[in-house]
């Protein structure tokens, strides 16, 4: 029997039993819709947890330098990190690793209080070699940034975000006021841009940037470093780069190995493609879960397709006296439970897509449309068809067409 | 055509008793004849008509169809010759259900590795006297109609041999006389046909008949029937 002819078989008797062939297609249906939702939802939620990373990070063409051993948990601030990074450390960085355009240094601290009149709020301070709003894709809303000079004398001045805006100065324009950060009076000299949600929804916003030099001389009196941010000429390479950097820090701190060391490279980019990972591992659980409703459909195929097969007993007998092989039968069912699940695949990656499409608006997330889950979908629905298939298929071609004739 | 040889079937009861339904039946029919085979109920029609229709296989004796010998043959090779060598005709029609009458006698054409010819299963339909019926369902048609339309189907890979298992069986007296006169004009035609029956009034059409009784040829005689000629 030629496949096509087959299928068109296949087709008609589904078409002559719809109530039979749409229970047969609801659980293939159903897990497909999952499948497909669940794919396409995570694939929204991976890259929106790289376009809040990258909102955090600002750039991905940066390794940042952190003191310590292994990776610090969170982020790292003036208490909690170890005081092995010096500002030399930056400068020498700075200066002999090729593939590094330029350096910044960083030295902050979270939960400091900060006021304005009567008015109090806590924010983190960054203390900021001037390059490193720029580096950071950090914009001005109003006023200036900092400038090389504020850095150089010391000026106790301020760029402050938009939640210390709300928070201080609710109706009044914060330009060139002075706040008092730990109980140092600082001048307010820019206010920035919104950066909206890092990763996991938190505010960017709440944070003021003030010069490192004077952070460390004039605030918080401490002369080491919680971040050495080195921007890359060619960051799809950094290999050699992080390990000439590696090589540096190790003789200047004087670690021989196997001594540990005592700072660690992180590259942002590798961090975002992990935490976005993260995203995606929850998305294969959720894909387990598709798969067991598949295996629930592919049996309700199974077992309505065996009552098919003894009910169309005298059709089969009927065939195979006019000319059937066995493996015509057995073909004629397999494709016709194949038929039926591509079927219900197909109804459900279009209800799984048309799923994911009102939850990625309600969440206000890009669609992510996957063709790869799509073909996927469609081969899976495919296999359980023919898998789930087999044994009715079987038992319709071993039925003996004398038994099955007789009257 | 059919040379059979020493046949017997026994089956199997589902305790394992045997039953022999034919014990040693030799009988030969040549191209172009009309046979009938008469018996009571019981006495081994349907076992022979199975055999020679390749549906089933004889448990002892040969069995040659155009001079192959075919009583060894796999489930396969059977099925292969009961697609292009032979026609059945049932007593209880088994047309499938939901299925146009035009798609019923399609259906032989799927397993003949060969296009399906839509034009020749209307014409064969037109030779059966059902023209405008091509489309109809087949719960709407009559026990006779049912019937003509299994013949044109029985006819869809042009078989040189036909065979029918009672065909009147299920019809009133008028729609058999005309079922058994399509067949004879089909056999005037040039086919060879061997109808199963019990009663004599059909037996007639025949221009030989083979009567079984318990499973042995009790009696094998030519007749000069009305419409059928001996070709011999
Ligand atoms: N599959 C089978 N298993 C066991 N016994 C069988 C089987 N098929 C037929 N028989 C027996 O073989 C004998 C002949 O049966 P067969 O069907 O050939 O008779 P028949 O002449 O066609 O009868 P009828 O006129 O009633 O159709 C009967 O005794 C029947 O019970
Ligand atoms: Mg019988």
């Amino acid at each position: 029997m030629r496949i096509g002819r087959v299928i068109v078989l296949s087709l008609r008797t589904l078409a002559r039993n719809p109530l039979r062939s749409l229970s047969m297609m609801l659980g293939v249906t159903i897990g497909i819709a999952s499948l497909t939702a669940m794919a396409s939802i995570g694939e929204s939620t991976r890259q929106e947890t790289l376009r809040q990373f990258k909102r955090m990070v600002g750039s991905y063409d940066v390794v940042n330098i952190v003191p310590g051993a292994a990776s610090t948990r969170g982020m790292p601030s003036l208490t909690t990190v170890e005081p092995s990074l010096k500002f030399t450390d930056a400068a020498a960085i700075a200066a002999e690793i090729k593939g590094v355009r330029q350096v910044a240094e960083v030295q902050n601290a979270f939960d400091i209080d900060v006021k304005y009149r009567e008015k109090a709020t806590v924010s983190a301070i960054y203390g900021v070699s001037p390059n490193w709003l720029e580096m950071r894709d950090y914009f001005i809303e109003s006023g200036e940034i900092i400038s090389a000079e504020d850095n150089a004398s010391l000026a106790r001045v301020a760029v402050i975000g938009q939640d210390i805006v709300t928070g201080l100065f609710p109706d009044e324009d914060p330009l060139g006021k002075q706040v008092r950060i730990g109980n140092v009076p600082f001048l307010v000299k820019g206010v920035l841009v919104s950066r909206g949600a890092g990763p996991g929804g938190s505010s960017l916003d709440g944070i003021i940037f003030i010069p490192v030099l004077t952070a460390s001389k004039r605030l918080f009196n401490r002369d080491f470093l919680t971040t050495i941010t080195a921007q890359l000429d060619d960051p799809d390479r950094p290999e050699a780069v992080v390990e000439a950097i590696s090589a540096l820090l190790r003789e200047r701190h004087g670690i021989v190995p196997p001594g540990e060391d005592d700072f660690t490279i992180a590259n942002a980019r590798a961090n975002a493609e992990q935490i976005a990972e993260v995203g995606s591992t929850l998305g294969t659980v959720m894909t387990g879960v598709a798969v067991i409703a598949m295996i629930i459909g592919g049996t309700v195929i199974m077992s309505l397709m065996l009552i098919a097969v003894s009910e169309r007993r005298r059709e089969i007998g009927v065939r195979r006296a006019v000319g059937a092989t066995r493996s015509d039968v057995m073909l004629q069912f397999l494709v016709e439970a194949a038929t039926v699940s591509v079927l219900g695949g197909i109804a459900g990656i279009a209800l799984g897509i048309g799923g994911a499409t009102l939850a990625a608006m309600r969440q206000a997330l890009p669609v992510a449309l996957i063709w790869e889950t799509i073909g996927i979908a469609v081969l899976v629905s495919v296999g359980i068809g023919l898998v789930f298939g087999l044994q009715p298929a079987w038992k319709a071609a071993n039925i003996d067409p004398i038994d099955a004739l007789r009257s | 055509m059919i040379e059979i040889e020493k046949l017997e079937k026994t089956y199997r009861r589902g305790d394992g008793t045997p039953v022999t339904a034919l014990r040693d039946v030799s009988f030969k029919i040549e191209a172009g004849e009309f046979v009938t085979v008469r018996g009571a109920s019981g006495s081994g029609k349907s076992s022979l008509l199975n055999i020679i229709g390749c549906l089933d296989t004889p448990t002892s004796g040969t069995y040659r169809l155009v001079g192959e010998d075919v009583s060894g043959y796999s489930d396969e090779q059977r099925s292969h010759l009961r697609c292009r060598r032979i026609g059945f005709v049932f007593q209880s029609f088994n047309l499938l259900p939901r299925t146009t009458a035009l798609e019923n006698v399609e259906v032989p054409a799927l397993y003949s590795g060969e296009r399906v010819d839509e034009r020749k299963a209307a014409a064969l339909l037109e030779r059966v006297g059902l023209a405008e019926r091509g489309g109809h369902f087949v719960s709407e048609l009559s026990g006779g109609e049912q019937q003509r339309v299994a013949i044109a189907r029985a006819l869809m890979n042009d078989p040189p041999l036909l065979l029918a298992d009672e065909p009147t069986g299920n019809l009133d007296s008028a729609a058999g006389e005309s079922i058994m006169h399509l067949l004879t004009e089909l056999h005037a035609e040039g086919r060879t046909i061997i109808v199963v029956t019990h009663d004599e009034a059909t037996a007639a059409h025949a221009g030989r008949e083979l009567l079984i009784r318990d499973g042995i040829i009790a009696m094998d005689r030519l007749q000069v029937a009305a419409s059928a000629q001996v070709p011999r």
